[in-house]
């Protein structure tokens, strides 16, 4: 784990966070139209934010939100309600070395006009459902 | 072709016209740190817009500005002011069937982390300047 910075567009938010190099590469139908492709997301510990007043925080679930700063436009992460970590969108770190494509989620939602070549794992929607949802959540 | 598409709440609905099946994928850094991973856009014609109120505009360039939903921060468009030319965001349309990724830009700014499996035409930085914005040098 390294402590990297990173941040949106017009840098009115600024964040510094624990990550590692893997990252996950999500084909789901949420995430494409929220952030005009497959989304790419890494773990994030430690998240500190500056300019917090900058950032606008979307439900679009009932256990997670999106978060993204309300003056450029820019995706900052995906936050699941019950969890400390933040899926911090990939392309806001300002420092991309090192970082590897481990996995695929939401596969069975990829529309079939791309994919990627990184040799990964890959999960279903319903594979990380699973993984991931509490025995309440069905 | 005309197809309608939306944010991700709702709040914004649009209609394009001319929305050819050949999509492009950006690499570039500002794409990347502004969607959420290479941004898939498709040039489109005329485009309309429902819920205007909530949508937010980020003149991100001398020459361009990028578009999204206040409420949702989904990430629709980047358009290019002059030429008044909206590249839509492919995963904003209604109906994701029938689209080809024909061509990569600024393949020089991509990542060695990922690749696409599809073989298209690329481009780089510098023949996107020289196509778009000959006088200017920066982003």
């Amino acid at each position: 784990m390294t402590e990297r910075s990173g941040g949106c567009l017009c840098g009115a938010v600024r964040f510094t966070a624990e990550v590692g190099e893997e990252f996950t590469a999500c084909h789901c139908d949420m995430c494409r139209r929220w952030g005009g492709g497959p989304g790419m997301g890494i773990h994030g510990h430690a998240v500190h934010f500056e300019g917090a007043e900058n950032i606008a925080r979307y439900r679009s679930s009932d256990w997670a939100e999106r978060g993204f700063c309300r003056i450029c436009g820019s995706s900052l992460f995906y936050k699941m309600f019950e969890d400390e970590k933040y899926e911090l969108i990939l392309g806001a770190l300002d420092d991309q070395e090192g970082l590897v494509m481990t996995r695929q989620i939401y596969i069975d939602q990829k529309p079939g006009h791309y994919e990627f070549a990184n040799k990964t794992s890959t999960l279903t929607g319903a594979e990380v459902w699973a993984l991931y949802a509490a025995p309440d959540r069905e | 072709m005309k197809m309608t598409g939306q944010c991700l709440c709702g709040a914004v609905r649009f209609t394009a016209e001319d929305v050819p099946h050949e999509i492009g994928a950006c690499h570039c850094g500002q794409c990347r740190r502004w969607a959420s991973g290479p941004y898939f856009a498709v040039r489109a014609g005329r485009v309309s817009f429902e819920g205007e109120d909530n949508l937010g505009r980020y003149r991100s360039s001398d020459w361009a500005e990028r578009g999204f939903c206040k409420q949702c921060g989904s990430n629709l468009f980047y358009r290019m002011i002059e030429e008044d030319r909206y590249m839509m965001a492919v995963g904003s349309f209604d109906d994701q069937s029938g689209f080809e990724l024909a061509r990569q830009v600024f393949i020089d700014q991509k990542p060695g982390f990922y690749a696409f499996a599809q073989e298209t035409k690329t481009s780089t930085g510098d023949d996107f300047f020289a196509r778009y914005a000959p006088a200017k040098g920066g982003r």
